[in-house]
């Protein structure tokens, strides 16, 4: 047989199996595993390139020193001894004001050149920085602030001109200010705004660009000096921030929902072509009685297979570029512009993945078909399983894992999450299995369809097996992902009493603090003015911080950074005194001091340590008299370490303050910023619309590739109730002749999978608590509560799921003519 | 029918076939010996369950006999591996089966066109058309399957068998789905055809009247083969 003759027949046979249920399956599941797969690759390296992989143009220089403090000068003479470009950057945020309209905004002054690499776009295209007394924005501020370029808006004591919006630009920072909307403006303005004052929330970065050399000889020069709160970012070694940490959880989140998809899929694909294989030996028969070889017949299958993946191929990996382009739409706030195209070879990495699965999983049982003997269209006889069989198949899974490690470049994880879902599927199966044994025998007696009811559970039960840890676990991890985000936005605030501070009122200047006093007054809002200095733990009981604490205790923050010291003759209403007794004054020169108990705790401080800080290049030393309970997430202001009034006085501090302001009292901030412009004012409700913007985004692509893993479940599903669907229709035709009416056979069905929905419903609302209390316990720290919907809405999704596959699965199932069946099928 | 010079074509010597159960050995058949010479119609008959199917299989060298020795146009098939006996089938023996096993994705012409493409056969379409004409199907050569009665769907296989020049056809209850008159006309036809390209056709049925249009009738039943007499042997 030629070539050219295998080739069209198994082109016609292809066309012919795509009118099979079980072959459309199959193609479905490889469609899905296809796009998810290229999806994830794709995306996954343009996030990784814009984020993960700093790079020269998204950093905006070669090299960035980032600080709490104004960096030295020295260092950026240094780079440029060195023949090094640098240049310094400030950025804080800060509220602007427009009309009625209050925004925060992250603001980000800068000095020529700027940037080192990479290039500010803007529109109108402007050359170089904003000109004094102009400032570019981003395209939101405009937006909200309903604003348009031309127009003037305040910033502190100047009046600026909107000269440009911010298309796209290089160095957006760090931390949460990324995700503010930006606005930039020259250094020679900084000073007139008067916005820059001790405890202003400043970020400082110098950025340096030149020859690697250079940049290497300065690098070490930074490092042998650098304090602990600055950080060196180079092109080698990867970001912290919190921008790229999110996008680092949502990725790896999308990884396992694409692990599990692929795994689905596997499954789905493995089973189609059981199926489809087992129903294909007449047909391998018939070629083998008209001298085709069992080479000649494998040929043909996998031909036929190599066409099916060409097509889904084709279709995966464009819908996985639809969706890409839907999720860089979705997160196009969060990613540097332009997001850099991912390597060409990500783009078939999918197809690849998808033949390489295709192959495995297709070669065991093509070859069990090639070995069928003409001898089966006579006397219909099951093929062993072969020893060689089994091995082919075991070769298949191993290659198979193989594969997906390798595709997620995680080895020990994706080991480990194989190992994980694989026990949880087999607990889950056997115990659901059991579970509707039992209801079916609780039932017993309530409906005459019981008694076969129980019989098709029985003769159902390895494939329930399979069914019900797929559905429980896919309806349990989107239970999961829905509350998880509403859980932790919504409650979160919910669990805030009602008059929680809602404003932060930051970098008060000590003469302006009877000022703002009285402001607060005139809109009859109550709150305490607190000092606020900056300082660093330099030793406990005389001792230095390097020998006095632990390795461990050493990497807590507060021994790594400036911590905000306050002090006040009473203690704060909102804290609670736990060990100690509150020591409200100085005992002559000594001071005493009151610590937060989780600090305390950590660093194993006592009642009666002395503490010693550095403030400045002052020292001062406390006692420790009282230890504090203190609630974080109250929104008041909450110091680890409160000193008694007199040992701080003489410092460079600023004050700080929170209040609750409703209604009418929202124009405090218009007041205060009117009369106070450098004050930094912070509006907690635009903080959490900010945050919740940011979830919402993550979870809404993260929802896309859960979409694509149900529809995996789903059609797992109808191929495993495919699987035994000559055997039902088998019993159902039998029930006909023994006179069941074709309703009560429709009812039987409908029972199964009432009961199958149940269950897979119950154990998905049991996975979901469990997850959700440990997510709350230990990651977003509230108090965990049941979600009593899960139990009423998940077991109805799942039941609606097994009705609506089944009812597909059958629909070609003609019931009018039993006898008929009966004779065929038998 | 017997010519001045027979030509044996299958021969069966001492032939039993046994299988392992697990309720032990269970032996199907022993000591069957048969001589069946080319241009020879012949019916296998016996009831359900006599292992009919099964000495097909033996017959036709789709299996090997436990004891004694089978030989189809003068080779042994116990001497033979799989492949060869692959090849010694694709070069001898056709099969017309009692549900046709057409392959419905194919037309008339393509199903009959395929064993011959498969054999590598230069005029394939030709011939496959000329032996469609034969079987009275010349009109509907691009019907698939799904087009035809159950009749002409036999017809079509029949031309499929005959296509490859076989010089033994094993014909399994070739009537079984068709009504009376339409299987009494196949069954002229396959007659007619054995006759004109001098092939030996052996037949399993169940029908009395279709095995004793044959030459030879042999019955299986209880182990044993016996021959009977038929119309067939009685014309000669």
């Amino acid at each position: 047989m030629t070539n050219h003759s295998l080739l069209k027949l198994a082109w016609q046979q292809t066309l012919a199996a795509n009118r099979l249920p079980i072959w459309r399956a199959l193609l479905l599941a490889l469609t899905v595993a296809i796009s998810i797969a290229t999806l994830l690759a794709v995306l996954g390296d343009r996030l990784e390139q814009s984020l993960g992989r700093q790079t020269a143009e998204l950093l905006g220089a070669d090299m960035t020193l980032r600080s709490g403090r104004p960096i030295d000068p020295a260092i950026a003479e240094r780079a440029r001894s060195l023949g090094l470009e640098t240049s310094g950057v400030i950025q804080f945020p800060t509220m602007i004001e427009a009309g009625d309209n209050l925004l925060l905004i992250s603001l980000r002054v800068v000095e020529a050149p700027y940037p080192l690499r990479g290039k500010i776009v803007t529109q109108p295209t402007l050359p170089h920085l904003p000109e004094p007394g102009t400032l570019w924005a981003e395209p939101s501020v405009l937006e909200r602030l309903n604003l348009k370029v031309g127009d003037q808006i305040e910033l502190g004591y100047t009046t600026f001109t909107v000269a440009a919006q911010l298309t796209s630009t290089p160095d957006r920072g760090n931390g949460f200010s990324t995700f503010s909307p930006q606005v930039i403006i020259n250094r020679q303005d900084l000073t007139a705004t008067k916005l820059l004052g001790v405890g202003s929330r400043a970020r400082y970065r110098q950025l340096f660009a030149g020859e690697p050399q250079a940049l290497k000889q300065l690098e070490a020069r930074i490092r042998a000096s650098m304090a602990s709160d600055e950080r060196l970012i180079t092109l080698d070694n990867s970001n912290n921030n919190i921008n790229s940490s999110a996008l680092n959880n949502a990725s790896r989140y999308l990884r396992l929902g694409a692990l599990l998809t692929l795994l689905i899929s596997a499954l789905t694909i493995a089973l189609s072509l059981r199926r489809y294989t087992l129903n294909s030996r007449d047909r391998a028969a018939v070629l083998l009685s008209l001298g085709m070889t069992a080479r000649q017949l494998q040929i043909l299958f996998l031909l036929q297979l190599l066409l099916a993946w060409v097509a889904c191929a084709l279709v995966g990996t464009g819908i996985a570029l639809l969706l890409e382009q839907f999720a860089l739409v979705l997160l196009s706030d969060l990613l540097p512009q332009p997001v850099p195209l991912a390597q060409p070879v990500f783009y078939g990495l999918g197809a690849l993945l998808g033949l390489v699965s295709l192959i495995t999983l297709g070669l065991p049982p093509m070859v069990a078909m090639s070995q069928v003997s003409v001898m089966y269209l006579f006397r219909r006889t099951a093929a062993p399983t072969t020893l060689g069989g089994r091995v082919l198949q075991l070769v298949a899974g191993v290659l198979l894992t193989g594969l997906l490690m390798l595709y997620l470049e995680d080895l020990q994880l994706t080991l480990i999450l194989i190992g994980a879902l694989l026990i949880t599927a087999w607990v889950l199966g056997k115990f659901g299995a059991w579970l509707l044994r039992i209801s079916a025998f609780a039932l017993a007696g309530k409906h005459t369809l019981v008694r076969l009811l129980r019989l098709r559970i029985q003769q159902q039960q390895r494939w329930h097996r399979m069914q019900i840890p797929v559905i429980s676990l896919l309806l349990a991890l989107m239970a999961i992902s829905l509350w998880a985000r509403s859980d932790l936005m919504e409650r979160w605030q919910n669990q805030l009493p009602d008059d929680a501070p809602n404003h932060f009122l930051i970098n008060i200047q000590p003469h302006e603090r009877d000022g703002v006093d009285q402001v607060l007054d005139n809109y009859q809002l109550n709150s305490s003015l607190y000092p606020m200095i900056r300082g660093r733990i330099s030793a406990l009981n005389g001792e230095p911080v390097a020998t006095a604490f632990t390795p461990e205790q050493r990497q807590h923050n507060a021994l790594n950074r400036e911590l905000n010291l306050s002090w006040t003759s009473e203690m704060p209403g909102h804290n609670r005194l736990v060990a100690g007794r509150w020591s409200p004054q100085a005992d002559g020169d000594t001071a005493y001091i009151s610590v937060e108990q989780a600090f305390a705790n950590t660093l194993g401080l006592k009642l009666g340590d002395t503490l010693s800080f550095t403030v400045g290049s002052f020292p001062v030393d406390g006692v420790i008299t009282s230890v504090r309970a203190v609630q974080w997430e109250s929104f008041q202001p909450n110091f680890y370490v409160i000193f008694t009034p007199g040992a701080l006085d003489n410092m460079p501090m600023s004050y700080i303050t929170s209040f609750h302001a409703e209604g009418e009292q929202r124009k405090v901030a218009a007041a205060l910023l009117q009369r106070f412009p450098t004050i930094t004012l912070i509006d907690i409700d635009q903080l959490l619309a900010q945050a919740r913007s940011l979830i919402g985004k993550l979870s809404d692509t993260s929802g896309m590739v859960m979409l694509l893993t149900l529809l995996a479940g789903l059609i797992l599903v109808f191929t495993t109730l495919s699987q035994e669907l000559d055997q039902r229709r088998y019993e159902n035709a039998l029930l006909h002749t023994l006179g069941a009416t074709p309703q009560q056979c429709r009812q039987l069905d409908l029972l199964e999978f009432a009961l199958l929905g149940l269950v897979c419903g119950g154990l998905a609302a049991a996975l979901g608590e469990i997850a959700l209390w440990f997510i709350h316990q230990r990651l977003v720290l509230i108090e965990p509560v049941l979600h009593p919907s899960n139990w009423v809405l998940l077991p109805l999704t799942a039941t609606a799921l097994f009705t609506l596959t089944g009812l597909l699965a059958r629909r070609r199932v003609d019931e009018s003519n039993s006898y008929r069946l009966l004779r065929t099928l038998s | 029918m017997n010519g001045p010079v027979s030509e044996i074509i299958l021969s069966a010597q001492d032939v039993a076939k046994r299988f392992d159960t697990q309720a032990g050995t269970l032996e199907l058949f022993s000591n069957i010996s048969l001589q069946i010479q080319r241009g020879e119609t012949v019916a296998i008959t016996g009831p359900s369950g006599a292992g009919k199917s099964t000495l097909l299989s033996l017959l036709a060298g789709l299996d090997l006999a436990t004891e004694g020795s089978i030989t189809i146009a003068g080779q042994a098939t116990h001497q033979l591996d799989e492949k060869a006996r692959a090849e010694l089938r694709s070069r001898h023996i056709s099969f017309v089966f009692q549900t046709f096993h057409l392959l419905p994705e194919l037309n008339a012409l393509e199903n009959v066109i395929l064993p011959l493409e498969i054999r590598g056969t230069t005029d394939a379409p030709d011939k496959a058309r000329s032996w469609l004409q034969q079987v009275g199907l010349g009109e509907r050569l691009d019907h698939h399957p799904a087009e035809l009665s159950g009749g002409e769907q036999q017809r079509v296989a029949i031309a499929r068998a005959f296509a490859t020049e076989p010089d033994l056809l094993f014909a399994d209850e070739p009537t079984g789905n068709l009504d009376e008159h339409t299987g009494e006309a196949i069954i002229e036809q396959l007659f007619q055809l054995n006759r004109d390209q001098n092939t030996t056709l052996v037949l399993i049925t169940h029908d009395n009247h279709l095995a004793a249009r044959c030459d030879r009738r042999l019955h299986l039943h209880n182990g044993e083969l016996k021959e009977r007499r038929t119309a067939g042997a009685l014309h000669d």
